[in-house]
């Protein structure tokens, strides 16, 4: 099982991938840590079912978690470049043909995905690894110039990161496996990313505002409760048991049609 | 032994059969050549041994083992289908690397099969950076990793200048001569000539030939090849040849008749009584390409498919 993951890993190491990747996760780290921080100090919290966004409370903010929370109120947007690399490492394996290659290599093509997915989950683990320690440099220099108190923020540091650490690679990793499984089953890094970000921005919003069915089960949603360590709409072991849920049926799906499917590129 | 063998062979694309019924049996013998008009099935034929596609009826083996289970003979085959694959921001050596890595390969194969195709010096550069022909020889490195029994190339001397097909030329002979099997694919009939030992022709997924190319040779004839000294006079020496029984067809300025070398001089004499004289009379040999027309029937392979698929439909 070794073999695949080495081998993808290789792959995966272009200059420019882990630049674009690693750059995105830390400019969305900043991005979100300043904006958010500075929203927070001037008017409190985001009014409640903004789409892709959660913002804390100041109380929230000034608390031992406050450090992190950027982190998660960044999830969705570090998500959305979670899918997209995602997507692009396995699109490409068809837009290039390297797939015939690949399979013939491996004619077991379930042990190609799997290694495909570990591979991911790794550097997928480096990028959150990136985003964290952004965030660490980035909270302290944001809440100054907001004028937020600190204080409580060295407190249980490593449990408070290793965390939020954890709960943001989780959330990122089903991101991830989404646009994977979309780009196995278009063949086209455009077409996933467009499908993944256009949901959970578009589709999952107007789901929410159209139906006044409960809502909390879907993808979004669950993925935010996920890095936030949970919502009062949703616990964090509800939100992860879903997630766990939805990357089971995704793995499925995309691991019948890589098996069945006919390699024509 | 057998490297290949295929048994009632059919892959359908929806209306289009790609394969029909292909029954053959490929010897281990050096260098083979696959060869058939466009659209003739020989990629799907391709694609079927390596295991990236399942046929729609049939049987095949190769190196004696079921394409249904691939994974049995997937080390001691490699393969470049089509255009080389790579990952366009990594170095050559860092393709390979992958590659070997995924068949659990010692990394110096790397630097063996880059020495072989004369990539070595130019292996830290990306191969997006590469000519088409540099890439092509990338392509080549890759399917030689596994230092495989079988060598299945399509088209490997695209996009390959002169001296590189020369090169291409000799590396396969070598290759073919070191107890190897290489199956080659191409549109170029005289590298297939030059380096074949087997020959296997397929047209509308059927196939038409598959023997020694000596024997493919031994249909050669010889032709004459004639010009009139006016172009004007074309016709009229066609005519009169036509006339005298003589088999002529059009070629480039002149005409191309179906006789051996001992009736040149008669033949030249027959464009004199009709009034025209010859610029050019040179006795010459038929080469593969005009056997391959000839069996294939001068027929392009895609058109006939669209032609196939349209009288269907119309029906």
């Amino acid at each position: 099982m070794l073999a695949p993951v080495r081998s993808e890993l290789t792959r995966l190491g272009q200059p420019r991938l882990i630049a674009s990747w690693f750059g995105l996760m830390a400019l969305g780290a900043i991005l979100v840590n300043t904006i958010m921080v500075g929203f927070v100090a001037r008017n409190g919290s985001l009014p409640p079912g903004a789409p892709g966004v959660t913002f804390p409370t100041r109380a929230q903010l000034e608390g031992a978690s406050g450090l992190m929370v950027g982190l998660a109120s960044a999830s969705s947007l570090l998500g959305v470049v979670t899918l997209s690399m995602w997507a692009v490492a396995t699109a490409t394996d068809y837009s290039s043909g390297l797939i015939r290659l690949l399979v013939a290599a491996e004619p077991r093509r379930w042990r190609l995905l799997a290694g495909k997915v570990v591979a991911l989950l790794l550097v997928t683990a480096a990028a959150t690894t990136v985003a964290t320690v952004v965030n660490l440099l980035a909270a302290p220099l944001a809440a100054a110039a907001a004028g937020i108190p600190t204080a409580a923020w060295g407190t249980d540091l490593v449990g408070v990161v290793g965390a939020a650490w954890v709960r943001l690679f989780i959330a990122l990793s089903v991101w991830g496996v989404l646009g994977l499984v979309v780009a196995v089953l278009a063949r086209s890094a455009a077409v996933a990313i467009a499908t993944g970000v256009g949901y959970v921005l578009v589709v999952e919003s107007l789901i929410k505002m159209a139906a006044n069915a409960p809502s909390n089960w879907l993808l979004g949603t669950t993925l935010t409760a996920v890095a936030s360590g949970g919502t009062p709409a949703v616990s964090f072991a509800t939100a992860v048991t879903l997630a766990a849920g939805y990357v089971a049926l995704g793995l499925f799906l995309a691991s019948i049609v890589v098996t069945l499917r006919d390699v024509t590129d | 032994m057998s490297v290949v063998t295929t048994s009632g062979l059919t892959r359908r694309f929806g209306a289009v059969t790609a394969l029909d019924r292909l029954t053959l049996e490929l010897p281990q013998t050096g260098v083979i050549g696959l060869v058939g008009p466009n659209g003739s099935g020989k990629s799907t034929l391709i694609r079927i041994l390596l295991g990236l596609i399942r046929p729609t009826e049939g049987e095949a083996t190769v190196l004696g083992a079921s394409i249904h289970a691939p994974r049995a003979y997937a080390s001691r085959v490699g393969a470049l289908v089509e255009s080389p694959a790579y990952v366009a921001g990594l170095s050559a050596r860092a393709n390979l690397v992958s590659i070997a890595r995924l068949r659990g390969l010692p990394l110096a194969r790397v630097d063996a099969v880059l020495g072989q195709v004369g990539l070595l010096g130019r292996d830290r550069e990306p191969v997006r950076r590469f000519s088409l022909g540099m890439k092509q020889r990338h392509g080549i490195a890759g399917a030689l990793l596994s230092d495989p029994e079988l060598l299945i190339l399509d088209e490997p001397t695209n996009g390959l200048d002169p001296a590189g097909i020369v090169e291409i030329r000799e590396l396969l002979r070598d290759l073919g001569r070191n107890g190897r099997t290489v199956i080659v694919s191409s549109h170029q009939l005289s590298e297939i000539e030059a380096v074949c030992d087997h020959l296997v022709v397929i047209r509308f997924g059927e196939l038409v030939f598959a023997g020694p190319m000596a024997e493919v040779m031994q249909r050669t004839r010889q032709h004459i090849e004639i010009a009139p000294e006016h172009a004007a006079d074309l016709d009229r020496l066609a005519a009169a040849l036509d006339a005298g029984g003589w088999s002529v067809g059009s070629i480039d300025g002149g005409l191309r008749v179906a006789a051996a070398a001992d009736r040149a001089a008669e033949l030249n004499r027959a464009a004199s009584a009709a009034g025209v004289t010859l610029s050019r009379l040179v006795v010459a040999q038929d080469n593969l390409e005009a056997i391959f027309l000839e069996m294939t029937g001068r027929v392009d392979g895609e058109l006939a498919h669209d032609r196939a698929a349209n009288g269907r439909q119309a029906a």
